[in-house]
C-alpha cells in the first residue's frame, strides 16, 4: 500500500507524473525489506531459532559419531576444489545441532563457517539447514531421534558377514541420482535380530502405522547422501571399510593398487552421488580404518603393500560382536552364529592359500568379480529386514501366528523328549520369542493440513471414511426365482455353519485359556464356554426350541455341505449325551438323503467316530430306536416291508454300513453286559434284531459297501436270532468272519 | 532366515542370480539387485528366456523392475548347474516362431473344442458364471 506522508504529496492532477511518483513513493517503502529479504530473514529466522529451542531437548549423544564423522571431513577436504563447493553444500544440510556442538567445532578446523548466503532468494535443494529446516517435515524429525537411538545403541557394529567378502570388490559408488527418497532406509545400527528398544518400537509403529504429519510439506532432500557432516553411525562407519562404496567398472581394474594410487584416479563425478559412503584417499584411508576403537588415526606411514593385508587388518581390528541373540530361538542362534564363523572361515582364506573349492566359495568368487554387486546398502536390507520384523510383532502371537507357534511348540517338545531319552548334552530351552509389543492405543491424531480453511480430513489405513453410501435393500420373496431362493438358503447356511465354526475354535482354545487364566477368571471362562456350546447348538438344530423338533430342516442342509459335517463332527465331544444323541436320531433319520448329497464329498465317514464314542453312552432304548430308524424299520414286526429303499441306501454306503454295524455292536454290548435289564427294553430290541437281521438277509450281497470296521461281537449277536443257516449266509454277506476278508 | 527362523526374506538372495516367474508367463533370468517390502524386484542384466518345447531362446533386456505383486514364483539358479540342461538353445527368431505356432495350435485346439461342446448342447462354464462352491 502506498504510504503517504501527507495528503499534499499526492500527485492528484498529472498523469504522467504520477507513475513517477508512484515510482517515488516505492522508494520509500523498500518492498524489498529487510524482514523478508534482508537480514531479518536471514539472521533472523524465528523459525529456526525456534526449533532449535526444541531441540535442544531432543538433543542426543552426538559426540561419538561427530567425531568420526569430523575425521571424515577432514578427508573431503583433501578431494579438490572441485569437490569441496559441493561438499560444502552438502555440508550445509546438516542438522543444526551438531553445528553447535563444541566437539564438532574443535575438530572442524579446516571447515569455513557455514553462513547461508545472504540475499539469496533462489534456494535450492542444496541450501543450507536453515531452509531445511523450514522444510524437514516433522517424519523426519520424529524419525531422526528414533533413528539416533538405534545408532547409538551398539557402539561396534559388527561387520555384516555377507558382505566381507565383497569389500574388495567395491570402491566407489556408481553415480547415483539424489531425488528425494521419502521413508529411505534409515541408518540402524542394531542388527535386525535383536528387540528393538522400548522407545525405539511405538515410535516406529506410530511413524510408519499412524503419520502424523502436522503439515504437509515439500519432500525433504535426500538424507542419506549423508556426507560426512551428517552424523556418521557405526553402522555407516563400518560399511564403509568393509564396503568402501562401490566401484565403477572403470575403477575396478585398478583393485590391486589402489591403495597407493594418487588421488588423481579417483574420478570425482564418481563421488557426487555418494558423498558419504565415498571412500578417502589415502592418507585419510587409514585413518578410517582404525576409526572404530582408536579415537587417533595410525600414522600415515603405515602403508600395507595390498587390499588384502588391509583386509587382514581391519579384521583384526573390528572385533566380532556377538549381538544379542537370547531372544532367538536356539536353531537360529546356531545357525547365525554358524554363519558368522563361515565368514570368518573365509576371510582367513581370502588371501591365503586357502583353497576350499567349495561351492560357496566359488559362489563368492562371482560375488567378488561382479562390479554390481552391493548396489543395495546393507542399511537398505536392514530396512527391509525392519519392515518384515515388524509385521511379525504382535500382541497375541497365538492368534496371529497359530501354526507356526504350534509347529515350535512341537518341535520344543519333541527335541525335550529326545533329550530325556538320550540324556545326551542339556540343549539351550530358550523359546522363540517374536519381539511383542505391549498394545499401545494411541489416539490417531488424523492429518492437519496448515494454511487450510477448515478441517480437511484424509482417509487413510488407520483413518477410514466412509466412501459409498450403500444401502441395503433385502430383496422381497416374490420377485426372486427359485434359482435364487435355492442359492439365497445356501448362502444362509454357509453363515450359519461359518458362526458356529468361529463358536467351535472359540470353544476348543478354552483349554488353553484356562491354563493361561487366573483363578477368579476361570469361573467365568466356563459359563463362556457353556454358553458357546448352547448357542453352537441351536445354530445347528434351528433356534426354535420346541418339544419336538418342528423340521430337520436346518440340520440337512448344514449336513449337505462338506464343511459342515466336519463340523458336526469336531462338536459331538463338546455337546451333551442328549444334545448329540439328537444329532444321532436326526442324521440316521436321514440318512439316506445326506448319503445321496455325499456322494462327491465322501466326508461322512469322518462322522463315524464321534458317533461311535457316542454310542458307548448311550442307553439300550435309545440304541434301539436308533437302530429302527438306521433300518427304517417299521414299527411291527408284523408287517412285512415290502422293500427298504432307506436300508438299501444306508448298506450300500460305506458310513451307513459302518455305523449300523456299529449301533448292532453296541447294542449286543449291552444285552450281553447287562442281564438285569427291563423286559420291555429287551423285548424290543429283540424286535427290532430280529426285523433287523431279516432285511439283512433279503439285501444282495453284491451292493453292500465295505464297512471302515466291523466290530467283533456281531457272530454272537446274529446267533441269537437266526438259526445256523442263515448265521453263514449272514456272516458271508456282512464278511464277518476274518477269514473271508 | 538370517534374522528370524520360519520367515521368508529375499535379502539373502541379493546380487544372485535368479529364475522369476511371471503372472503374464514370462520367464525372466537376471540378477537380484534390489528388493522392498512389496517384494518388488529390480533385476539387472535381464534375460527373457522363452521355451517352447524343448527349445528356449533368451532375449535380452537389460534392467527390468517387476512390481511384486506380478510375481508368481522365483528362485535361484545355480551358476554351476545352469548349463546342463535337455534344453536346446536357439535364436530369437526361431523361438519367437515356434511360439507363434504353438499359441496358433492351441487356439485352433480350443476352437475346435468349444465347436465340438456345442454341437452337443453343452457349453464350457466360464469360471466369472460361476456361483456355487
Amino acid at each position: 500500500m502506498f504510504r503517504y506522508e501527507s495528503l499534499e504529496d499526492c500527485p492528484l492532477d498529472e498523469d504522467e507524473d504520477a507513475f513517477q511518483g508512484l515510482g517515488e513513493e516505492d522508494e520509500e517503502i523498500d518492498q524489498f525489506n529487510e524482514d523478508t529479504f534482508g537480514s531479518g530473514a536471514v539472521d533472523d529466522d524465528w523459525q529456526e531459532a525456534h526449533e532449535r529451542l526444541a531441540e535442544l531437548e531432543e538433543k542426543l549423544p552426538a559426540a561419538v559419531n561427530e567425531q568420526t564423522g569430523n575425521g571424515e571431513r577432514d578427508e573431503m577436504d583433501l578431494l579438490g576444489d572441485h569437490e569441496e563447493n559441493l561438499a560444502e553444500r552438502l555440508s550445509k544440510m546438516v542438522i543444526e545441532n551438531e553445528l553447535e556442538d563444541p566437539a564438532i567445532m574443535r575438530a572442524v578446523q579446516t571447515r569455513p563457517v557455514l553462513q547461508p548466503q545472504p540475499g539469496s532468494l533462489n534456494s535450492s535443494i542444496w541450501d543450507g539447514s536453515e531452509v531445511l529446516r523450514r522444510i524437514r517435515g516433522p517424519l523426519l524429525a520424529q524419525e531422526m531421534p528414533t533413528v539416533s537411538v538405534l545408532e547409538y545403541a551398539l557402539p561396534q557394529k559388527p561387520p555384516q558377514g555377507p558382505e566381507d567378502d565383497r569389500d574388495l570388490s567395491e570402491r566407489a559408488l556408481p553415480r547415483r541420482s539424489t531425488s528425494p527418497i521419502i521413508g529411505s532406509p534409515p541408518v540402524r545400527a542394531v542388527p535386525i535380530g535383536t528387540p528393538p528398544k522400548q522407545m525405539a518400537v511405538p515410535s516406529f509403529n506410530q511413524q510408519i502405522l499412524c503419520p502424523k504429519p502436522v503439515h504437509v510439506r515439500p519432500p525433504m532432500p535426500p538424507r542419506y547422501p549423508a556426507p560426512y557432516g551428517e552424523r556418521m553411525s557405526p553402522n555407516q562407519l563400518c560399511n564403509v571399510p568393509l564396503q568402501p562404496g562401490r566401484m565403477s567398472p572403470s575403477q575396478f581394474a585398478r583393485v590391486p593398487g589402489f591403495v597407493g594410487s594418487p588421488l588423481a584416479a579417483m574420478n570425482p563425478k564418481l563421488l557426487q552421488g555418494r558423498v558419504g559412503q565415498m571412500l578417502p584417499p589415502a592418507p585419510g584411508f587409514r585413518a578410517f580404518f582404525s576409526a572404530p576403537p582408536p579415537a587417533t588415526p595410525p600414522p600415515p606411514q603405515q602403508h600395507p603393500p595390498g587390499p588384502g593385508p588391509l583386509v587382514q587388518n581391519l579384521r583384526s581390528q573390528a572385533p566380532m560382536f556377538r549381538a544379542d541373540t537370547t531372544h532367538l530361538h536356539p536353531q537360529h542362534r546356531r545357525l547365525l552364529h554358524q554363519r558368522q564363523q563361515q565368514n570368518r572361515n573365509q576371510h582367513r582364506n581370502l588371501n591365503g592359500a586357502g583353497d576350499r573349492g567349495s561351492h560357496r566359495s566359488s559362489h563368492q568368487d562371482h560375488l567378488r568379480k561382479d562390479p554390481y554387486a552391493n548396489l543395495m546398502l546393507q542399511r537398505e536390507k536392514d530396512w527391509v529386514a525392519k519392515i518384515q520384523m515388524m509385521q511379525l510383532q504382535s500382541t497375541d502371537p497365538y492368534l496371529d501366528d497359530f501354526y507356526y507357534q504350534n509347529y515350535f511348540e512341537k518341535l520344543e517338545k519333541l527335541s525335550a523328549a529326545e533329550e530325556l531319552q538320550g540324556d545326551g548334552p542339556k540343549k539351550e530351552r530358550t523359546k522363540l520369542i517374536t519381539p511383542q509389543v505391549a498394545k499401545l492405543e494411541h489416539a490417531y491424531k488424523p492429518v492437519q493440513f496448515e494454511g487450510s480453511l477448515g478441517k480437511l480430513t484424509v482417509s487413510s489405513v488407520n483413518n477410514p471414511r466412509k466412501m459409498i453410501d450403500a444401502v441395503v435393500t433385502s430383496r422381497s420373496e416374490d420377485d426372486e426365482t427359485k434359482e435364487k431362493q435355492v442359492r439365497d438358503k445356501r448362502r444362509k447356511t454357509l453363515v450359519i455353519i461359518e458362526k458356529t465354526y468361529s463358536l467351535l475354535l472359540d470353544v476348543e482354545d478354552y483349554e488353553r485359556r484356562y491354563l493361561l487364566s487366573l483363578e477368579e477368571e476361570r469361573p467365568a471362562l466356563m459359563d463362556e464356554r457353556k454358553h458357546k456350546i448352547c448357542s453352537m447348538y441351536d445354530n445347528l438344530r434351528g433356534k426354535l426350541p420346541g418339544q419336538e423338533r418342528p423340521s430337520d430342516d436346518l440340520f440337512v442342509q448344514i449336513m449337505c455341505i462338506r464343511k459342515g459335517k466336519r463340523m458336526v463332527a469336531r462338536i459331538l465331544p463338546f455337546l451333551s449325551t442328549e444334545q448329540a444323541a439328537d444329532i444321532l436320531m436326526t442324521t440316521a433319520r436321514n440318512l439316506p438323503f445326506l448319503i445321496k448329497k455325499d456322494a462327491q464329498d465322501e466326508v461322512l465317514p469322518c462322522l463315524l467316530s464321534p458317533f461311535s464314542l457316542l454310542l458307548y453312552h448311550l442307553p439300550s432304548v435309545t440304541v434301539t430306536s436308533l437302530l429302527q430308524q438306521l433300518m427304517n424299520l417299521p414299527q411291527s414286526a408284523a408287517a412285512p416291508a415290502p422293500s427298504n429303499p432307506h436300508l438299501t441306501a444306508v448298506l450300500q454306503n460305506k458310513f451307513g454300513l459302518s455305523l449300523l454295524l456299529v449301533v448292532l455292536s453296541r447294542g449286543e454290548d449291552l444285552q450281553s453286559s447287562d442281564p438285569a435289564t427291563e423286559s420291555t427294553e429287551n423285548n424290543q430290541w429283540m424286535q427290532v434284531m430280529f426285523m433287523a437281521t431279516r432285511e439283512l438277509l433279503r439285501i444282495p450281497q453284491a451292493a453292500l459297501a465295505k464297512p471302515i470296521s466291523i466290530p467283533t461281537n456281531l457272530v454272537s449277536l446274529f446267533s441269537r436270532y437266526v438259526d445256523r443257516q442263515k448265521l453263514n449266509l449272514l456272516e458271508t454277506k456282512l464278511q464277518l468272519v476274518q477269514g473271508i476278508r | 532366515m538370517n534374522y528370524m527362523p520360519g520367515t521368508a526374506s529375499l535379502i539373502e538372495d541379493i546380487d544372485k542370480k535368479h529364475l522369476v516367474l511371471l503372472r503374464d508367463g514370462r520367464t525372466l533370468i537376471g540378477f537380484l539387485r534390489s528388493i522392498d517390502q512389496f517384494a518388488n524386484l529390480v533385476l539387472h542384466q535381464t534375460v527373457e528366456r522363452i521355451h517352447v518345447g524343448k527349445k528356449y531362446g533368451d532375449i535380452p533386456r537389460g534392467i527390468f523392475v517387476v512390481r511384486g505383486e506380478n510375481v508368481v514364483l522365483l528362485g535361484e539358479i545355480d551358476l554351476e548347474k545352469e548349463s546342463d540342461t535337455p534344453l536346446q538353445q536357439v535364436s530369437i527368431e526361431e523361438i519367437l516362431e515356434e511360439q507363434r505356432v504353438e499359441q496358433q495350435t492351441k487356439l485352433e485346439n480350443e476352437k475346435l473344442k468349444v465347436q465340438a461342446l456345442k454341437d452337443r448342447g453343452l457349453s464350457v462354464p466360464r469360471a466369472d458364471t460361476l456361483d456355487e462352491y
